[in-house]
């Protein structure tokens, strides 16, 4: 297609009057900058232009959302991907159990650990936890272990009294399930659930 | 207005920001990476038909999605970006399905496949600009409708089209300006 043909498109004749053809104006929506921008500014055709363009960029997202609404109501296509999905477990280090026979090398996976301290947050009223690390050499038997969790409060629990009955759920839990040395439990409140903010940055 | 002493026992995964959910999964919780499949799957899926025309290979592109962000989230710094994130990958994998097809079929079952919409999507909008809009993108040649769609839907520059094509920036804006003109043409009796 021609530049020409490009110009006559819809009902604007742009090249006709000002000179400035629909793409230059669309490089420009696409750019943010132009040198013309003061003449685009003051041109009735170049502002019918730019008008004209961005309600089909506008419909085109429409169309995107009403794409998505429709895969949205109708999810049997998803449950067959999520069924299908053979998601790959997460090890991460192994953790040694001491054994009476050293030779059986009983071990556990840090991942299993880390699901472990997550089940014992969401057993807590008022808390869920987000990123969870264990600081501190545990391939080696009893290591000195720290505790790093971010989490979640809901809002109306007190969060001293939150936190204290989490550190100590996740200390009782380590000891019992681990021989890790456990040398304390961080904990940042990273976000308050059900307050302006939180919560709310879903579609 | 803030709520009264505690409205509720706890905080349901479904009902978790981006961000934790993008924390749980990365330390390996597959129950917040599935709210996060859930949440962004129909966005990716619809964004996938577009590119590939096609719903058994947006399928395909939305499960190589799920499975490559499960593979990479770690290496993702903001879980608030997850929403973009995913639909980057996504129109990745679905130009990389098309060229796939492409490769592997010769040039007369290539026709078949591609003049094998409508899909099942534009089907359902009935009787409006969406109708109109979804047909006559349905009617551009392939590479003017994904440079439309990375561009507009996916809201990628000229230079991120352009490698994601492997077309030159210069044949993304010609491309872009065919569909433009294209789509504005049909469009006219609508608006």
């Amino acid at each position: 297609m021609s530049e020409d043909d490009t110009r006559r498109v819809g009902d604007h004749s742009l090249a006709d009057d000002c000179g400035h053809s629909l793409d230059e104006l669309a490089d420009y929506l696409a750019t943010g900058s132009s040198p013309y921008e003061g003449h685009y500014r003051q041109c009735p055709q170049c502002q019918s232009g730019l008008a004209s363009l961005r309600s089909l960029g506008d419909l085109t997202r429409s169309l995107a959302e009403d794409d998505a609404r429709t895969a949205a109501e109708s999810d049997g296509w998803l449950q067959d991907i999520l069924s299908n999905l053979r998601l790959e477990t997460r090890a991460g280090r192994s953790i040694p159990i001491a054994s009476d026979d050293p030779d059986d090398g009983l071990s556990e996976t840090e991942g299993a650990v880390v699901a472990l301290i997550r089940r014992t947050g969401d057993d807590i009223d008022g808390v869920t936890i987000g990123k969870c690390r264990l600081h501190g050499d545990i391939t080696e038997p009893g290591a000195r272990t720290r505790v790093e969790l971010n989490v979640t409060a809901l809002h109306g629990y007190r969060l001293p009294t939150l936190v204290d009955a989490l550190r100590s759920a996740v200390a009782e839990a380590l000891t019992t399930h681990t021989e890790l040395d456990i040398q304390g439990v961080d904990i940042t409140v990273t976000d308050l659930f059900g307050t302006d903010g939180a919560g709310e940055d879903q579609p | 207005m803030p709520r009264v002493t505690p409205p509720e026992r706890n905080i349901q995964l479904d009902a978790l920001p981006d961000v934790v959910l993008c924390e749980r999964a990365t330390d390996g919780d597959t129950a917040a990476f599935e709210v996060l499949a859930r949440r962004y799957g129909p966005m990716m899926r619809g964004y996938a038909v577009r590119l590939t025309g096609s719903t058994a290979d947006a399928d395909d592109a939305v499960q190589e999605t799920l499975i490559h962000a499960w593979d990479h989230l770690g290496e993702l710094r903001d879980g608030s970006v997850v929403k973009s994130w995913l639909m980057r990958i996504c129109g990745r994998r679905s130009i990389d399905i098309v060229r796939r097809r492409r490769e592997h079929a010769d040039a007369d079952t290539l026709a078949e496949v591609s003049d094998s919409s409508p899909t099942p999507e534009s089907a359902t909008i009935s009787g409006s600009g969406l109708d109109a809009l979804a047909r006559s993108l349905e009617s551009l040649p392939e590479e003017q409708r994904q440079c439309w769609v990375l561009k507009e839907m996916g809201g990628l520059s000229y230079e991120e089209i352009a490698e994601q094509l492997g077309l030159t920036s210069e044949s993304v804006r010609g491309r872009l300006a065919r569909a433009r003109a294209r789509l504005m043409r049909d469009m006219e009796g609508w608006r």
